[in-house]
């Protein structure tokens, strides 16, 4: 399995995961799809974004590093969309970037393996 | 006559045995060991200014047709170039008519003086299967060792494993006779009782009952999972993987055993790198508890986000 | 050759040899089995007249008499005949045969009659060895092998001197004599100052007398073993090889 491809499955399952437990805030208990789907792509989004790094470079610290990143980055245009939940937003963001940086750098198949 | 003190005659004893290398490019220096088969001694090369180790056959009394059997011995044994098997750099008669071979000296441990130190589990794993790997090539090119325990295996200064002692190593030519270095000459098929080789506690069942000429590779992989087993001996958290990968090794009927030393070498790696093994089929609780344990820092992560996603659910409710 | 029977094959069939004087003791030839049987007597008889000492406790005259009584009985009635290289050495079997000798001759308490043309044996000097070296903590049984290993060697010194003064090499053996049987400490410096020859000199020739001396050492053995199987095993076990 590619590192990218790695990501974005572990992306897409962590975010929907991430949006599910949305269900627990009775206020946005009705939104829930509409979060859970965008969590979703957010999640994708920073997986490919974080796949694509981890075939370019080989290293487990830089790869952590730039999933952290990626997934607070990500996390905070999402709570500044929702114009608020910054703290309950960003810290699991930059969590799933972090699990999906290290996941990205430690499995899969390298890209000079790929492209013979 | 003049009376012999036991003193005297154990020095004579020894002058007799010892190598007579005064025809030869070598220097005597001291006894390295003795066995069965000759004495092992360490000696100067003049020419190549190197130390060398030198096996001479103490077979009092030789024939040609023997010595030429034990020359193409040393011949197809010096052929087989493999960081894992220690070199045959020169292969000679001595003025005495004793056969000698001149080797590699490996500056080093024994495998068992090896074990005896702090080694990790893991480390003693990747030891062996480097044994098995030169005795994998060894076999692939006709040789079978015959006598491999911790004793014939060295463990170099860097760290290099080496196979020593091939002198009772058996080949099988193209007419399926098989020759072997102790003269003991028969055609395949024959059985010769009663002729024992190797070392009992590694050898395998087929060696002890004295069938030399029905032995083939599965005796060497009988005495490598006799090595297996004193290597993990008294060695804490050993994995039911590591007994199976054992036991297989050494079943009492060769039909049961690892065909090849490769076959051997590979579930080793499987062990080392946290795979499944051939030898031994986990339940389902014991696959996840491998796997678990394989990808813990992974696992580790994720318990931490789900742990912190309750803690935020928690908080956010207050 | 037959490969199977040249190094001791399965059969462990007595090779065609006349080197072996245990094979030449069964000869039709009166002549060959006599000679068979001094090489033999030459080779045992001390270790033989020691060991009736230790292990049965006679006296000098009386273990002399039974030494010589056995073996003129087992040239009378030629006892190697029933030796059998797959059973045991044939050291072994000559200590058993000659403990049933002393065992039969004690319980028919009989006047042993000394045997014939034995008068050159030195039982004086064996005696004198033995009073002077008997302590041993070893058994019967290793106490004779002991014996005979050192009555072998002697008597491949003794060869060896002779074949070096015949062949005009006695120098070889006096430095053999003075490195390997003397109890001083030399150095080749000091032999070759003593027989005015260089180190490297007196290195070549004691080389070539060691080498000498194993194969006589060797030689003998081979008189005194039946089968190739049986000298190799002797040799190693001789030469200190396997302990």
């Amino acid at each position: 399995m590619s590192k990218p491809l790695i990501g974005v499955i572990l992306g897409a399952v962590l975010g929907a995961i991430d949006g599910l437990t949305a269900w627990f805030t009775p206020a946005v208990r009705d939104q829930l799809f509409g979060i859970v789907f965008g969590s979703t792509i957010k999640g994708i989004i920073a997986g490919v974004a974080i796949g694509f790094f981890a075939k370019k470079f080989h290293s487990l610290p830089i790869g952590i590093l730039f999933g952290v990143i990626v997934g607070a980055i990500l996390a905070w245009l999402v709570a500044f969309m929702q114009g608020g939940y910054y703290f309950q937003i960003i810290l699991p963001g930059t969590l799933v970037g972090l699990i999906v940086g290290f996941a990205t750098q430690k499995y899969g198949t390298p890209a000079e393996a790929t492209s013979q | 006559m003049k009376w012999l003190s036991d003193e005297k005659l154990n020095h004579l004893r020894t002058v007799v045995s010892e190598p007579d290398f005064s025809a030869t490019k070598y220097t005597f220096v001291k006894e390295l060991g003795r066995g069965g088969m000759g004495v092992v001694c360490l000696a100067e090369d003049r020419e190549l200014d190197r130390l060398v180790a030198i096996k001479v056959l103490n077979t009092p009394d030789i024939t040609e047709d023997l010595r030429n059997r034990m020359i193409r011995e040393a011949q197809i044994i010096a052929r087989l170039e493999h960081p894992g098997i220690v070199p045959v750099h020169d292969v000679g008669t001595l003025p005495d008519g004793r056969i000698f071979y001149a080797m590699k000296y490996v500056r080093g441990n024994r495998l068992d003086e090896y074990a005896a130190q702090n080694v990790s589990l893991r480390d003693r794993l990747r030891k062996f299967q480097s044994v098995c790997d030169a005795v994998a090539f060894a076999h692939a090119h006709g040789v079978i060792h015959r006598d491999l325990k911790p004793q014939n295996i060295m463990i170099g200064s860097f760290g290099e494993v080496l196979v020593l002692d091939w002198g009772v190593a058996k080949l099988v030519d193209r007419e399926d006779r098989t020759y072997s270095s102790d003269g003991i000459y028969s055609h395949s098929g024959d059985t010769v009782e009663g002729t024992v080789i190797g070392t009992q506690n590694y050898m395998s069942p087929e060696q002890a009952r004295g069938e030399i000429d029905q032995l083939d590779e599965r005796a060497d992989i009988y005495s490598l999972g006799a090595v297996l087993s004193f290597l993990l001996k008294d060695q804490p958290k050993v994995s039911k993987a590591a007994q199976a990968i054992t036991s297989k090794a050494m079943a009492t009927a060769k039909e049961n055993r690892y065909t090849s030393a490769s076959d051997l070498s590979a579930d080793i790696a499987r062990l080392l790198d946290a795979e499944p093994v051939s030898a031994y089929r986990e339940n389902a609780i014991e696959r996840t508890s491998r796997w678990v344990g394989k990808n813990r820092f992974l696992v580790l992560l994720v318990l931490a986000y789900l742990l912190m996603r309750i803690f935020l659910i928690f908080t956010s409710r207050r | 050759m037959d490969p199977d029977t040249d190094i001791g094959g399965p059969a462990h069939r007595f090779p065609a040899t006349n080197h072996s004087a245990i094979i030449n003791a069964r000869s039709d030839d009166s002549s060959v089995r006599r000679r068979a049987f001094d090489t033999i007597l030459a080779s045992y008889w001390k270790p033989a007249y020691k060991y009736i000492r230790l292990k049965w406790h006679a006296d000098n005259e009386d273990a002399k008499d039974l030494t010589q009584g056995f073996f003129a009985s087992a040239f009378e009635k030629n006892y190697f005949a029933t030796y059998d290289a797959r059973k045991a050495s044939f050291q072994t079997f000559l200590r058993t045969c000659l403990d049933a000798f002393v065992a039969n001759e004690r319980k028919a308490g009989r006047r042993l009659k000394r045997g014939g043309d034995m008068d050159h044996l030195d039982f004086a000097a064996a005696e004198q060895e033995l009073a002077a070296h008997a302590s041993s903590t070893l058994s019967p049984e290793d106490y004779f092998y002991r014996e005979w290993v050192r009555w072998m060697f002697t008597l491949a010194v003794d060869a060896f001197r002779q074949r070096c003064e015949e062949s005009g090499r006695a120098v070889h053996f006096q430095l053999f004599e003075r490195y390997d049987l003397s109890d001083d400490e030399v150095s080749y410096a000091s032999l070759a100052k003593d027989f005015g020859l260089d180190t490297t000199t007196v290195n070549n020739y004691l080389a070539a007398a060691r080498r000498d001396f194993r194969r006589i050492v060797l030689e003998k053995l081979r008189e005194i073993t039946a089968t190739d199987e049986e000298f190799r095993t002797e040799a190693r076990s001789l030469l200190g090889i396997e302990c």
